[in-house]
């Protein structure tokens, strides 16, 4: 498979993993290991003083997998600015999953802090990968500024619901010159095949890996699916057509005159 | 009694408030390794954490990684 590039660094897998909702640490991380994925998520919290807290970290193998910071809990961009320098200070890691999600609901992206989040971040020297809505206007507005990526949403955050946004995900890719990342909503593996086929650079996975009954088979389920999904853009689908059209030659039926044609 | 701010939330500390942020982590049982801290807006790097003394009243942000999408 060819070579998924953001910013300056390469990676061989279009997977991105979510670390969420995991059973334990243990299960996550034979599942990013099963996934085939260079890049994983993960989020800052308040430490819980009352009571003991496992570092998660331990179990993620940092020569292995980038490290990418959201900013998950900001409702604007002055807390998303706040946990990015946090993340930066705490790993010397400058990339950062901008996410900026007011709404408790539908967890849906703001789309003006978000931008404006992005300029202060990308100022200060960020490499910035936004959560949006699939809106390609806004995703060109942030490629303007300077995102390495943009990040629109199949559907709501941990719906399974795959791509209900197809159209508006359609306009993104084709206008887009830096790679586009599906996130969010992902279900099954079809959902991250059909968002490879549509020419999505690459899939970020949490949900619907994390809370399958077996997470381990189910990351290497997505992995070949982003792969034959991938594989299959490249190598041109055949075209959708209204009528039959036999596979099987049309002559030399067993069948009157036309035997032996 | 000595106060600090951490996490929000007051905490009374008996007699003397620990020196450094360090001494706080270990007093608090918290992994220094583990965390990042922030006291009245200002990120301290984790190698000062030793040399960071603590004064009354202070707001300390303890924060940590955890799973997430």
């Amino acid at each position: 498979m060819d070579k998924l590039k953001i910013a300056d660094r390469e990676f061989d897998s279009r997977l991105l993993v979510g670390t969420g909702k995991f059973a334990s640490n243990e299960l996550m991380a034979k599942a990013i290991e099963a996934s085939g994925t260079q890049i994983v998520t993960v989020a800052l919290r308040r430490v819980d003083i009352e009571n003991e807290n496992d570092d998660m970290l331990s179990v993620i193998d940092r020569d292995k997998y980038l490290l990418l910071v959201n900013t998950s809990g900001a409702r604007d961009a002055d807390e998303a600015v706040r946990l990015a320098k946090l993340s930066r200070a705490a790993t010397g890691i400058n990339w950062l999953k901008l996410e900026v999600t007011p709404d408790p609901y539908y967890l849906l992206p703001d789309p003006v802090e978000t931008l404006k989040a992005a300029e202060i971040l990308i100022k200060d020297g960020f490499i910035v990968l936004p959560y949006i809505n699939a809106d390609p206007v806004l995703a060109k507005k942030l490629e303007d500024i300077g995102t390495a990526t943009v990040m629109p949403l199949a559907s709501p955050i941990g719906s399974n619901r795959g791509i209900t946004t197809k159209e508006a995900i359609e306009i993104i890719i084709e206008q887009s010159n830096v790679p586009v990342v599906i996130d969010a909503g992902l279900g099954l593996p079809s959902h991250v095949a059909e968002a490879m086929e549509m020419g999505a650079d690459a899939v970020l996975v949490n949900t619907a890996i994390a809370t399958a009954a077996d997470p381990v088979a189910m990351a290497k389920a997505f992995k070949l699916a982003v792969e034959a999904g991938r594989v299959a853009k490249l190598s041109g689908p055949a075209r959708a057509g209204d009528k039959a059209s036999a596979s099987s030659p049309l002559t030399g039926f067993l069948r009157g005159s036309e035997n032996g044609q | 009694m000595a106060v600090l701010k951490i996490n929000g939330k007051e905490n009374f500390f008996d007699g003397l408030l620990p020196a450094t942020l360090s001494e706080l982590l270990i007093e608090l049982k918290v992994d220094a390794t583990t965390v990042v801290a922030e006291v009245d807006g200002e990120i301290i790097e984790r190698e000062k954490f030793g040399s960071f003394n603590l004064k009354e009243g202070q707001s300390i942000e303890l924060v940590r990684f955890v799973p997430g999408g």
